[in-house]
């Protein structure tokens, strides 16, 4: 058979699946033999994933990659515009192309010229249409546009808590823990302060987790879905978003000035108690909602009152999570400043630098310094401190709240690994 | 007492053998105690609530009889609590204070937040999600003073060398703080909102082919915009309440601010630096607690209109 061949395609042809440099077929004198070829069955058996190629080239060069092609898609949706023979593409199988292109071929339609190729590319069947592609585009567009807000948010945090470390590292020792602060603040460590914060912790958190814990209780267990309840939820949320400074307004008049305090350990510890009520009574109630209501069903069928239910059942099953919430309380305790500024928190207590004294500074009646208070007044109100010794402050604040929530964090997942129901 | 062979468990004799037994013995008999007790506590809530109101009035109140301007209070810009001539105590520059940098702060935190909400609730999956939440759960929990340690340390200088403030702790400086501080509850409240959508609002959105973009922007957003108004009213709360990052990287200058670089003092700043000064009793101390009367008030108005909108969106899926 012969073509009806132009001067200008007169070349030689060659064939090859995947990519042409690597075992072209050929030359072929003309289409209709390298068409015939490629109808090869240990062609067309070949791995199917591969596209194949037939290159027309000048007589006497070699096979490279050429520049413009057609192409033809196999299994593919409508693609083709026309004009150039795809738009008879898609075909179902690369016998049926190669058949279809040899039609062509012997019609004349189908032509090549040196430098040209047809290239014969599998498609999937369910290839996205347009629309599903601009839909793909979209999503995950909005994919990463929702990650990149993630990541504004997360980056800076990073970035600035890094900073510290680097900046506080040179201060960071043992000592600078151990030993109290001399020299007016300019020197020496923050023993002091941070007696004073566990102290004010401790203090609040005998305070409020008793009380947090029954009202948790109330809420879960006694309290009905009436008016009532709904008051009492409605003050514990509104209790956690009372001002800090509004609580320390509160701590001013109620316990330095009406309960005759004065401003003190105890004063201060009262004040913060009130603070971090919410966080132990809303992690409560959640603790105690965990517990299947068929287990207090199970008691009460016993026999068992209801606190008889509360006491044997359902505090032992949530008591972990209840101890959640109390390292929570913990964490927000220690790192407030507002509500211990005019409470009882001061710039400066003398405090013994070693022995069983420095252990224990502060009596209930005594004002006291906090870690987060030092931090500010050496921050704002102290000139002349080194920035290492500032720093290292906020470092030590930082790491010892994060600690304490990471443990909070780390016994809230294990629980949730080893939980029975 | 002729029984207590019979029925040796329910005994106090015989359970009393050991101080545990004793204990629990007792704890049973003193229910009706135990349960006034959790009563009480359960409405302790209220009792607090109620005990801050009073007391910040107990102190502010004294002000009426003593022919205080409350017109003067609220409009004026003069803020002179210390002059001996003529004391001036005008509020209004604080309060644009606050309310510039509370906007400030929200229109960098509503964004980033419901974006960063949407992504960990709808977007991510497994393992990422949960050391996303960690993190921004470590994130809500570093202390106020570190983020004002931050911003009067850290931004001040970055601000000033790169624009050129003539003060680097001023508006700008408390808005990017504040926003950081508030970003956390903004997303964890509205992942909670937009977990509340049902899943079926989802798959039936999917199976119309609605891409994950279309589901979140035409079905879960209408579907939680209680939700998430709940969330942004809760950022917003809890940055108007914010003192100690404000006091430390706005500023504290008393004007209207007209740029972004302008230092500001807010509401809580203002009280948390003068109380220590103020004498007890006096006009200027009472005026403090006057302000955080407002600031109360504030504060409970935006949680009880966060509170009821979520109340909301509850009784809407409920149906």
């Amino acid at each position: 058979m012969s073509t009806t061949a132009e001067p200008r395609t007169i070349g030689e042809y060659y064939l090859a699946r995947g990519s042409f440099k690597v075992a072209p077929r050929g030359p072929f004198a003309d289409l209709d033999s390298v068409l015939r070829a490629a109808a090869e069955p240990e062609l067309t058996d070949h791995d199917w994933r591969q596209p194949l190629e037939i290159v027309c080239v000048a007589r006497g060069q070699a096979p490279a990659a050429t520049r413009a092609m057609r192409e033809f898609h196999l299994h593919a949706t409508l693609r083709g515009d026309g004009g150039d023979g795809s738009e008879l593409s898609p075909w179902w199988g690369l016998s049926s192309a190669v058949a279809g292109l040899s039609q062509m071929a012997a019609a004349g339609t189908l032509r090549l010229c040196a430098g040209q190729r047809i290239r014969l590319v599998h498609h999937e069947v369910f290839t996205p249409s347009r629309i599903e592609r601009r839909r793909r585009i979209e999503e995950t567009g909005a994919k990463y546009l929702f990650l990149g807000m993630t990541v504004v948010l997360v980056i800076p945090v990073v970035a600035v808590l890094s900073f510290l470390l680097w900046k506080a590292w040179p201060a960071l020792s043992f000592s600078f823990v151990w030993e109290n602060p001399q020299e007016f603040m300019k020197a020496g460590g923050i023993w002091a302060p941070l007696v004073g914060t566990f102290f004010l912790v401790f203090l609040s958190l005998l305070i409020a987790a008793p009380v947090g814990i029954l009202a948790g209780v109330y809420l879960n267990e006694y309290a009905r879905d009436n008016w009532l309840t709904r008051i009492v939820n409605l003050a514990v949320m509104n209790l956690a978003g009372v001002p800090s400074i509004v609580h320390a307004l509160f701590g001013v008049g109620a316990f330095v000035l009406f309960a005759g305090m004065g401003r003190s350990l105890l004063a201060a510890s009262c004040t913060l108690a009130v603070m971090t009520l919410p966080v132990i009574i809303t992690s409560t109630r959640e603790a105690l909602a965990s517990v299947p209501m068929s287990f207090r069903e199970a008691c009460w069928n016993m026999g068992a009152t209801r606190w008889q239910t509360i006491r044997t059942i359902v505090l032992p099953n949530s008591i972990s999570g209840i101890l959640t919430g109390v390292i929570l309380q913990v964490s927000r305790a220690a790192g407030e400043t507002a509500p211990i500024l005019f409470t009882g928190a001061v710039f400066f207590v003398p405090v013994a630098d070693h022995g069983w004294e420095s252990f224990f500074p502060y009596g209930l009646g005594d004002r006291c310094m906090a870690l987060s208070m030092h931090l500010f007044t050496l921050a704002t109100q102290v000139i002349g401190v080194s920035d290492e010794v500032q720093y290292g402050t906020a470092v030590v604040l930082i790491a010892l709240v994060l600690a304490v929530n990471s443990l909070s964090i780390g016994l809230r997942m294990y629980l949730r690994s080893r939980k029975r129901w | 007492m002729s029984t207590p062979q019979t029925a040796p468990t329910t005994s106090p004799r015989a359970a009393r053998h050991t101080f545990g037994a004793s204990m629990r013995w007792w704890a049973d008999r003193l229910e009706p105690l135990i349960e006034w007790l959790i009563r009480i506590c359960g409405w302790s809530a209220i009792l607090f609530v109620f005990a801050i109101f009073c007391f910040v009035c107990r102190e502010a109140l004294p002000l009426i009889g003593r022919g205080f301007d409350f017109s003067e209070f609220l409009t004026s810009t003069e803020w002179r609590p210390s002059s001996v001539v003529r004391p001036q105590y005008g509020i209004l520059a604080m309060l644009v204070g606050t309310v510039s940098v509370t906007t400030l702060a929200m229109l960098i935190a509503v964004p980033l937040g419901l974006g960063a909400a949407v992504y960990v609730s709808e977007f991510c999956q497994g393992r990422f999600r949960e050391v996303l939440k960690i993190v921004i759960e470590l994130l809500a929990a570093i202390p106020s003073v570190v983020w004002g340690f931050v911003g009067y340390m850290v931004i001040g200088p970055v601000l000033i060398n790169t624009t050129g403030a003539a003060v680097g702790v001023n508006l700008l400086n408390g808005g990017l703080i504040l926003a950081l501080m508030s970003v956390p509850i903004i997303v964890s409240v509205g992942e909670d909102a937009l977990k509340a959508v049902p899943d079926s609002y989802r798959e039936a959105a999917l199976a119309l082919g609605a891409s994950r973009w279309e589901i979140v922007y035409r079905v879960l957003f209408p579907a939680a915009k209680n939700g998430l108004l709940a969330a942004v009213l809760l950022g917003v709360g809890r940055a108007i309440g914010e003192t100690m990052a404000v006091l430390m990287a706005t500023g504290h200058a008393v004007q209207i601010p007209y740029s972004l670089l302008d230092p500001i003092r807010t509401l809580t700043a203002t009280i948390a630096s003068e109380l220590g000064e103020a004498v007890a009793g006096d006009a200027h101390y009472r005026v403090l607690f006057l302000i955080g009367l407002v600031l109360f008030a504030v504060t409970f108005a935006v949680n009880l209109t966060a509170d009821l909108v979520v109340k909301g969106i509850r009784h809407e899926h409920d149906r």
